[in-house]
């Protein structure tokens, strides 16, 4: 059987957060197989969004879903929700293996990702949670264009002059629209 | 000391996003140490990241790797040891912030009367434009503008120019909107992180102080 083609049910949030528990506590694989089935594909979408071409983009995402694995215990459901932890992740392994790839032999290497272990009441946990659905409505809710604006910005490395070629719009309109967009973003998440 | 001065929207979306390049990122990085705020404004970020992520078309993978992927974590260890530290740091005479614990320092040099730099290097990053300045006490420095965007934290003493006094824990972001004229504080020599973001250049008189020098 394919497995990567398995049909998933998305998790919720909060099936996220006992799934990576039941990784961190009893070394879970079924759970963890849960957890690779939804990640690992969209992981790797994002890393080829972010520019690695295809055999590569596919390695850094093993190396996404084995820095879940073991780092499973510093997940802090008080800090984020296991989407944000996770996309923190892959962003900092897809950095890392892009430093290692122009580095010499014995550069240390700072993994931002690395969180205290701690056991959070179910209110932290809330807190989190709502917070990341503000921020999913907030961006729900940006017109079309300041979205994309969003997305191109912040997913891709583009200069602003790529991004104003590619939408056939001015640099200076680029410039304005990404703060517009921003700014409004700001506003949204502040009102959460 | 409170903060006044923080890294724009737009870049910390770009550091939440990782695609901020390196030099620039190490300044925010500095900036974050000291500043709750901003850590708290960079988890938004991140939590948009997320949302984008649980958007993400799924992309195909190879079908066995889930069973490589199981493999392998049969084999690694658990927790790799850090390697102990082996950075090439000149002592400056001051204590470095703890995200630049990983930076290759050069000792000061001089770069005009009063104004000393140390060349910063950053593992994986050759090419970042990062440098530590220090300019004495009351010192002018040359009127400046940029081709890009500057990032600075003041790590000591204060700078002021046209639109603001900076102090440790600000950081400044300084695009070609911006020409200016900093003084350093008359209270205390100011030492402070700067990088400069791709191809950004200084134009007059610091820039062409700095590029014989620094080498940009």
């Amino acid at each position: 059987m394919n497995e990567a083609r398995q049909e998933e049910t998305i998790p919720s949030p909060g099936e996220l957060i006992r799934l990576i528990e039941a990784v961190a506590r009893e070394r879970d694989r079924n759970a963890f197989k849960r957890l690779f089935t939804y990640f690992a594909p969209r992981v790797k979408s994002f890393l080829l969004r972010s520019g690695l071409a295809d055999p590569l983009a596919e390695d850094v995402t093993q190396e996404v879903m084995i820095a879940i694995w073991h780092k499973a215990s510093y997940f802090d459901p008080r800090q984020a929700g296991v989407s944000t932890w996770v996309f923190t992740i892959a962003r900092n392994q897809r950095i890392d293996r892009l430093r290692r790839m122009r580095s010499r032999p014995g550069d240390i290497l700072v993994d931002p990702s690395d969180r205290p272990d701690v056991s959070p009441s179910s209110e932290d946990i809330a807190i989190v949670e709502e917070r990341e659905e503000g921020v999913r409505k907030a961006l729900s809710s940006l017109p079309t264009e300041q979205a994309t604006i969003v997305r191109l910005s912040f997913f891709a490395e583009k200069p602003h002059a790529e991004i104003a070629r590619e939408l056939g719009i001015p640099l200076g309109t680029v410039k304005s629209r990404v703060r517009l967009a921003l700014n409004r973003l700001r506003t949204l998440l502040d009102n959460d | 000391m409170r903060i006044n001065h923080h890294p724009s929207d737009e870049t910390l979306a770009r550091f939440a996003a990782g695609t901020l390049s390196a030099g620039p990122a190490l300044v925010v990085s500095v900036h974050l140490e000291g500043c709750p705020v901003c850590r708290d404004r960079l988890g938004r970020f991140e939590a948009v990241g997320g949302a984008m992520l649980d958007d993400m078309p799924p992309a195909p993978l190879a079908a066995d790797l889930f069973g490589r992927t199981m493999e392998r974590l049969a084999i690694a260890q658990p927790s790799p040891a850090r390697r102990p530290f082996t950075r090439r740091q000149s002592a400056l005479g001051f204590e470095l912030p703890k995200a630049m614990r990983d930076c290759e320092i050069g000792p000061w040099r001089w770069l005009g009367p009063g104004f000393r730099w140390s060349k910063v290097r950053i593992a994986g990053s050759p090419d970042a434009k990062v440098m530590l300045l220090k300019g004495r006490a009351g010192l002018h420095l040359p009127a400046h503008g940029h081709s890009g965007r500057e990032f600075m934290q003041i790590l000591s003493g204060s700078l002021s120019d046209e639109r603001g006094r900076y102090v440790p824990g600000d950081l400044d972001e300084a695009d070609d909107d911006v020409d200016h004229r900093p003084v350093v504080g008359r209270e205390a020599d100011c030492i402070c992180l700067a990088a400069l973001e791709g191809d950004t250049r200084l134009h007059g008189l610091l820039g062409r102080l700095l590029r014989p020098l620094v080498g940009f």
